[in-house]
């Protein structure tokens, strides 16, 4: 059983596939399904840049297998949202300037994603408190907690 | 009429790809028969290389080669000092230092290939402390000795403006590296074609320097180079001309003849540098009774570590920049930078001024104390203005570092924070400032500042953007495509920048020294405002009028004297195509300021414009654990004139946080030259849950020789937050830390210092 | 990481046969969130994982008034804090639990996988033991059911023997019983605990009886500050003896040095632990009287 037969659903599409025992699930959505929307940023579990929507709740998919994930339904930036038909927080996150390099972005986008199901209207202070698991260097955070904010905000018809 | 594009909060034009996680870094990239590299490292600080054993990662089964420093060119690259081959070649000089490289058919078995490598070492004694650089005994990093750069400069009459002083104060400031910490680690994509032309996709901030360094590094014509700028995940400083695996892969490439791939690891990318540049500053300064400053005397000692890279110009900016920000006429200065067995040191956002200014800022403070003076109003006193020309020959087109002042102190309550009482218990609170600047551009090299853009605007009137200036999140693109929708009358989204290439676009330096607005935003207004003329020459042809009475709103060329006078512009596009025997609309335009190269001793007005800022910060320190909380932190940037608000407002944010880092929680921890915290657990920087709400403001002080009056922004800002801090930190609770970062060890120990002082006075 | 055969047991009695048949060579995975990051950086390379992944039954949080509360040893940290469960009978529980880590680990690590892993920069073996903790394990002979204090024996080491699973974790019911927690980061942008305490007492008109007084994350394995417990028997917590506890707490503790932080920062932070966690319990403000 070096290998493992997967049958997953990811953004909607079910997909079967055959992946080594230790494959990381980051690297199966990288390099096997060439979704490199998300993002390699320390392999430690600790920048959230790989963060994933298993069965609705974020996950870092480099601190997970593959192998593990079979069954599950996985999002990732990529089934967020769509060009024509932006997620709210996608939407927000551009106009509060909740982004710059843009390689944070996917993983913040799915954090706040997996916070708002959780909390549909954080204060700063619990936004802020969902966002541990994720690092950014560039924007400061202001940017991303003033677009979580809107975002909220929007959902909850405001 | 005010403007649509220019000065509105826009969004990036690269955040539609970003927010759908489309944007493509170095690492997303992949083409067929890809290779995958991986790099072997040096474990010694110093040792010789005796020999290299590469037989057993040859024979397994995937690898296609493997590569050592005996088979790189025998050519040193680097910027001012040749120092530096494609792998180490007989000698190591910091632990991570690549020895040797292998390309397989999967980063495992390349990783694999990398265990079977054997290297017999022949350690060596390292130097690991700078202080000790200059000791009889000190193990020599290079044949030249351990002093790789020393600079000494003065002006006015040093002594005699101590001899003049009333107060002298002197004390010693160290600051310690910071890593960029960018979110992308270091990665690059190599690939030959079938003629022999080499095509690299790099996370670069700079394509042609990064061409220039591979022509250097690989002893082969520019030419035969070609490099892209993928999208780029944050730089900082570090992806200028100093990283090394770009470097290795477009090497790797050569060897193997197809597409290979180099992507550190996070922990690699740590190991192999860059980070800033450390300092020790012994700083003393004379002043008035008023306040005035009457002297100023700095002995700097800064380390680049093994090689010299850009740490000589880094070091020179903290030997001098900040003098110009004051009116002051008497500085000496003499700083020496040493090599060391650690990884090099150089760029960083700031280039040298973060260092300085720290020192300055805490060293002002404590004077204005001793003084009686508020810190704030001793930097207005003392503060540059608007037309003067400084100690080292800067014109200051425009200054606001009052209305920064202003705006900081107003906006954290400062008078009224700093009357408050003394509450004792276990929390405190205090506020700090500091005040700083920055150039926007940089004369050095070659004797030339200056920037292109080039211009087409295609049939259907949609204008597409060639420059190589780069753009790493800052925002440049989307500020050029601001200047170039205004000045063409189209909306922003039928404006595009091409990624710089440079096969395609015109030569440029790059996302450097703040220079990309001030020079790339003229360039740009220059080939916008010319694309224009050519548009309504057109037009004035066609609809047999005079250009001088057309302009172009929304889209569409429009009389400005008979309404119904008009055409849309795909129309007039399309009629220079034909009139022009089939020559579109294509221009270039380049701006070279109007500035001086330094002279020998450092003099002349190297930069168009500077911009200045000021921050205020409140901290709460817990004088039980020795935790210093940012509770509130204000900061203002005099950038000019916000071109995008939201791209100065973020950089300022993000310029904020990454000073609170640098202050109180990001150290890099040595144990024997070995870096012994590489990962982003134990480097600690800040997360949104450790902060405060960051709050910037914007000064428009118009400057001249700005593109529409603006200044460079994102550097300026990263400046003053530590010694706001530091400052904070002492309004609290009467601790000076003149050793940055700021521990809780420290605190607990200077309190404890503190209260045996209070107690043996009692 | 080096290739492995991955199983996947779907009821404890085939994990059980499993491990017995692999034996030393191959490594328990709960969320994998720990074990991972330990063979990725090759500190452990198993020929096998046995994936209790599918072992839904161990997730189970039941509460019963004679016995208790029961967590499921595959219980993720998200699932601890969030259960109505845990929030009606120890709401101090589901508070650490919500607060260790970040989002996504607590989504995926487990707490079981948390005691097993036994690393002392960790939050839930502090306070699971204040709260008399028993864990139930799991083997080829039976099961059998220990004192969380005697399964914790050491930095990274626990009384697991091979071939065993960790399956449940006891609390006794509260009673009348207060329970605290608090966790100390070094600075505020680390996330790992430096030191933690969590205190347990009953108070009686004032005065605490049955004190048990835990810190972990400053020492190998969370120690019970045994002396202060004697101490603080009986008596009513006010500033003064609050500032003589943390005294007492602090001789006593025997904190480790490491990257992280010294003995001495160590030992200073149990010291300001133990007097706020015993003002905070007594409802003063720890603020106003400095020790
Ligand atoms: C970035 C980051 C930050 C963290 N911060 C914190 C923090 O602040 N506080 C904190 O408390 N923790 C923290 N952790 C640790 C985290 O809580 C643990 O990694 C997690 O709880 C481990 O659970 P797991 O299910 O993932 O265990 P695994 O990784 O699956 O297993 C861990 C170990 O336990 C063994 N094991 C697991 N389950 C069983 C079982 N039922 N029976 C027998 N053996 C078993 C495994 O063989 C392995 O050796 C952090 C982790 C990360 C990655
Ligand atoms: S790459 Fe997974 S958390 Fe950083
Ligand atoms: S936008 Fe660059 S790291 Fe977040």
């Amino acid at each position: 059983m070096r290998r493992k037969t997967l049958s997953i659903t990811v953004n909607g599409e079910p997909v079967e596939a055959d992946v080594p025992a230790n494959r990381l699930l980051s690297e199966f959505i990288r390099e096997d399904l060439a979704l490199t929307g998300t993002k390699r940023g320390c392999e430690t579990g600790v920048c959230g840049a790989c963060s994933v929507l298993v069965d609705g709740k974020a996950l870092k998919s480099c601190l997970c297998l593959a192998a593990q994930a079979d069954g599950a339904s996985i999002t990732t930036i990529e089934g967020l949202g769509s060009r024509d038909d932006l997620h709210p927080l996608q939407e927000s996150f551009m106009a509060c300037g909740g982004l710059q390099c843009g390689y944070c972005t996917p993983g913040f986008l799915i954090a706040a994603a997996d916070l708002l199901a959780r909390n549909p209207r954080p204060s700063d202070d619990e936004i802020r408190q969902g966002l541990s698991g994720n690092l950014c260097r560039c924007t400061g955070y202001q940017g991303i907690v003033d677009a979580i904010r809107e975002a909220s905000e929007k959902m909850n018809g405001h | 009429m005010a403007s649509t594009v220019i000065g509105q909060p826009v969004p990036q034009v690269s955040a539609l790809e970003k927010v759908q996680g489309r944007a493509v870094y170095a690492g997303d990239l992949a083409f067929p028969g890809m290779l995958h590299a991986r790099v072997l490292r040096s474990p010694y600080a110093h040792a010789r290389i005796r020999s290299v054993d590469v037989s057993a990662a040859r024979a397994l089964p995937g690898v296609k080669a493997v590569v050592t420093g005996a088979d790189v060119p025998e050519r040193r690259w680097g910027v001012a000092h040749k120092q530096q081959h494609v792998l180490a070649k007989g000698v190591v000089r910091f632990i991570g230092e690549e020895v040797a490289a292998v390309v397989a058919t999967s980063e495992s078995v390349a990783n694999d290939a990398i265990d079977l490598i054997n290297v017999d070492y022949e350690p060596l004694d390292a130097l690991l402390n700078a202080g000790s650089a200059f000791d009889d005994d000190a193990p020599q990093v290079h044949a030249e000795g351990n002093l790789a750069h020393e600079i000494r400069i003065a002006r006015g009459d040093v002594d005699a403006g101590f001899a003049s002083a009333d107060l002298i104060h002197e004390d010693v400031y160290s600051t310690q590296s910071q890593y960029p910490g960018y979110m992308e680690p270091m990665a690059t994509v190599a690939t030959v074609d079938g003629t022999g032309k080499l095509t690299v996709w790099t996370a670069t901030q700079s394509v042609f320097l990064a061409r220039q360094r591979l022509a250097e590094a690989l002893d082969r014509p520019v030419s035969t180079i070609r490099v892209h700028q993928p999208a780029v995940g944050g730089g900082f400083g570090g992806k200028i001309v100093e990283e090394r695996s770009s470097v290795i892969a477009a090497f790797l490439a050569t060897v193997v003849d197809r597409p290979v791939r180099l992507g550190l690891s996070r922990l690699e990318d740590f190991q192999s540098g860059c980070f800033s540049v450390p300092t020790r500053i012994r700083l003393k300064m004379g002043m008035q009774n008023d306040g005035r400053i009457v002297a100023k005397e700095v002995d700097i000692l800064a380390e680049c570590g093994a090689y010299a890279g850009l740490a000589p110009e880094v070091m020179l900016v903290t030997a001098m920049r900040s003098d110009n920000m004051q009116r002051i006429e008497n500085v000496r200065s003499r700083a020496r930078l040493v090599y060391t067995h650690t990884m090099p040191r150089g760029a960083f956002r700031g280039f040298g001024g973060t260092q300085m200014l720290f020192a300055l800022n805490s060293h002002l403070a404590t004077m204005a104390d001793k003084l009686g003076i508020d810190p704030v109003d001793l930097h207005r006193r003392n503060a540059i203005r608007t037309g003067d020309t400084s100690v080292h020959g800067w014109s200051i087109g425009s200054c606001g570092l009052p209305e920064c002042l202003d705006q900081v102190t107003g906006a954290i309550g400062w008078s009224a924070k700093r009357e408050r009482p003394e509450t004792g218990g276990v929390l405190r609170r205090g506020i700090g400032m500091a005040a700083a600047m920055h150039v926007s551009g940089n004369r050095t090299m070659g004797n030339w500042d200056g920037s292109t853009v080039t211009l087409k605007v295609n049939e259907d009137g949609r204008a597409v953007i060639l420059t190589a200036e780069s753009d790493m999140g800052q925002g440049a693109n989307t500020m050029l495509s601001q200047i170039c929708a205004e000045e063409l009358g189209i909306p922003l989204s039928h404006v595009t920048v091409l990624a710089p290439d440079t096969d395609t676009a015109p030569y440029a330096l790059g996302s450097i020294a703040s220079r990309v607005t001030v020079n790339a935003g003229h360039a740009m207004l220059k080939a916008a405002k010319q694309a224009r003329d050519q548009i309504l020459d057109a037009a004035a042809a066609k609809l047999g009028c005079d250009a001088a009475d057309l302009s172009i709103v929304e889209g569409v060329v429009q009389s400005t004297v008979n309404d119904n006078l008009f055409a849309p512009l795909p129309e007039i596009c399309r009629y220079h195509i034909f009139r022009h025997g089939g020559e579109g609309i294509l221009v270039t335009a380049t701006h070279d300021p109007r500035t001086v190269m330094m002279d020998k001793d450092h003099y002349g007005n190297i930069a168009p414009a500077y911009s200045f800022a000021a921050q205020a910060v409140e901290v709460e320190v817990d004088t039980e654990t020795g935790q210093v909380q940012v509770v509130e932190t204000w900061l203002s940037d005099d950038c000019g004139r916000a071109i995008n608000p939201l791209a100065v407002h973020g950089q300022s944010n993000g310029a904020a946080v990454q000073a609170i880092g640098w202050a109180l929680h990001e150290h890099l921890q040595f144990e024997d030259g070995r870096l012994m915290n590489g990962n982003l657990a134990d480097y600690t920087m800040p997360t949104a849950d450790a902060l405060p709400r960051v709050n910037s403001s914007i000064v428009e002080s118009n400057d001249p020789n700005g593109p529409l009056g603006a200044k460079g922004a994102s550097e300026t800002a990263i400046l003053p937050g530590a010694p706001a801090i530091a400052n904070a930190v002492y309004d609290a609770i009467g601790v000076r830390i003149t050793d940055l970062p700021i521990t809780p060890e420290k605190i607990l120990a200077g309190l404890a210092a503190l209260g045996e002082k209070n107690h043996a006075s009692v | 990481m080096r290739p492995f055969d991955f199983l996947e047991p779907s009821s404890l009695p085939e994990a059980l046969s499993m491990l017995a048949e692999h034996g030393d060579a191959c490594c328990i995975m709960a969320g994998g969130t720990a074990l991972l990051l330990a063979m990725r950086q090759r500190m452990l390379a198993p020929e096998t994982v046995v994936s209790l992944g599918k072992l839904d039954e161990l997730r189970d949080i039941a509460f019963d008034p004679d016995a208790g509360l029961r967590i499921g040893a595959l219980a993720r940290h998200a699932d601890v804090a969030g259960s109505s469960i845990v929030q009606a009978h120890c709401p101090a529980l589901a508070g650490m639990a919500g607060g260790l880590a970040n989002p996504q680990v607590r989504n995926q690590g487990t707490i079981g996988g948390n005691l097993c892993y036994a690393d002392p920069a960790t939050d839930p073996a502090t306070f699971l033991l204040a709260a008399g903790a028993e864990v139930t394990i799991a083997g080829r002979g039976g099961e059998r059911r220990l004192p969380l204090r005697a399964f914790l024996v050491d930095y990274f080491t626990t009384a697991l023997e091979s071939g065993e699973i960790l399956t449940a974790i006891h609390l006794p019911p509260p009673g009348s019983r207060q329970m605290l927690y608090r966790r100390y980061l070094r600075t505020p942008a680390e996330h790992r605990p430096v030191v933690n305490i969590a205190l347990s007492a009953v108070t009686d008109g004032g005065a605490l009886s049955d004190v048990r007084l835990i810190v972990g994350a400053a020492t190998p394995v969370p120690q019970a500050l045994a002396q202060t417990e004697d101490f603080l028997a009986g008596k009513s917590v006010n500033a003064a003896i609050a500032a003589e506890a943390a005294a007492l707490a602090g001789a006593e503790v025997e904190p480790l040095s490491d990257g992280r932080a010294d003995a001495a920062f160590r030992r200073q932070i149990v010291r300001t632990a133990t007097r706020r966690i015993l003002l905070d319990a007594a409802g003063l403000d720890w603020k106003d009287n400095a020790a």
